[in-house]
């Protein structure tokens, strides 16, 4: 299945702003970012913290719900989705 | 009724405006929070636009580092506190409306009274702490929020609308590290412009907010993308009001 991913702000230097990516039927969010680290490394660093997990600040949007609040990594994709990658900024 | 002054120094803006328009930002109260980046450029653009009143509040000073993006401050300010400078550069902009400088952090204890009187609140913070007080305050007391952050050549904004849109604890559930951000005037000028135009946007009725939506500004590529913010399900603050589209 084909899913759409868009990427703001600092992750632009390491993922285009929009791709398709192809990913197996069933795949969980965290397969995509596995796929999407295969493809561009240096992106690990920014996502995922030295014990692998998920830095909290990153906010990852699935057809626009965060996936803190649905089932985190764990979440569900389907054919279609688009799924937003954006840390958030925090300086004035 | 605008007075004849008014009418003269608001001539370009009351075609966008109306009358009523400009009348309402005579009357509407902003607390600009926080004297920084975000905040000078902020309380410039309120003062010029013609908000009645400019509540401004923070408690540092200028420093020779703040200067290559905090626009009221000039190099003879040196060491002056920001909030004392800012008035009075806002004051020599615009006669015509009150400024209220305010020396403090903002913390639990000081927002009440801070709020006290105010139509809109302006983020112009630098952290999420302080942030999240003001979204308390803002849903505690109904006013709506306009929030703006800025890292180097990005930014964000978005208007928290108490009753009807996600809190900025649902927005941003965990803050960022804080610390020694770049920043560069031309990103806070231009995000700190969108945020006025917001609360230009709240205080007349004009166009549509950015509401439930956040504007992600790429100084970079020279382009803005809006996306859907969505509320926690189980959020206290804004559970069962706020407005998922």
């Amino acid at each position: 299945m084909k899913v759409r991913v868009k990427s703001f702000a600092i992750l632009r230097q390491f993922l285009p702003r929009e791709t398709e990516v192809e990913i197996k039927e069933g795949a969980l969010v965290r397969d995509l970012l596995g796929l999407l680290v295969k493809q561009a490394p240096p992106l690990a660093a920014e996502l995922f913290n030295e014990q692998g997990e998920l830095k909290d600040f990153v906010n990852i949007l699935l057809n626009g719900r965060n996936i803190h609040f649905i089932s985190g990594l764990d979440s569900p994709l389907r054919e279609g989705d688009l799924v937003a990658l954006f840390p958030p900024a925090g300086g004035g | 009724m605008l007075s004849l002054v008014e009418r003269e120094r608001y001539l370009r803006q009351i075609p966008l405006l109306g009358e009523g328009g400009q009348e309402r930002l005579r009357d509407a109260a902003v607390l600009i929070a926080g004297a920084g980046g975000l905040g000078s450029v902020c309380a410039q653009m309120c003062a010029c636009a013609g908000f009645g009143k400019i509540r401004i509040v923070d408690n540092d000073v200028v420093e020779r580092h703040n200067l290559n993006r905090q626009v009221l401050y000039a190099a003879r300010d040196h060491g002056l506190f920001k909030v004392d400078v800012a008035a009075r550069r806002l004051r020599e902009n615009n006669p015509l409306i009150s400024v209220e400088p305010v020396r403090e952090t903002i913390t639990r204890g000081s927002i009440g009274n801070l709020a006290k009187g105010i139509d809109v609140i302006i983020d112009g913070m630098d952290n999420y702490d302080a942030r999240y007080i003001l979204d308390d305050a803002a849903f505690g007391e109904g006013i709506p929020l306009v929030h703006g952050a800025v890292n180097g050549f990005y930014g964000q904004v978005s208007s928290v609308i108490p009753g009807k849109t996600p809190c900025l604890h649902c927005i941003v559930p965990h803050p960022p590290p804080s610390g020694n951000i770049p920043i560069l005037g031309v990103t806070v000028g231009t995000v700190g412009s969108i945020q006025v135009a917001e609360a230009i946007k709240l205080v007349t009725g004009l166009g549509k907010p950015i509401a439930g939506r956040m504007l992600l500004w790429d100084g970079l590529m020279g382009e803005a993308e809006v996306i859907p913010v969505s509320r926690d399900p189980s959020c206290t603050r804004c559970n069962g009001r706020g407005v998922v589209p």
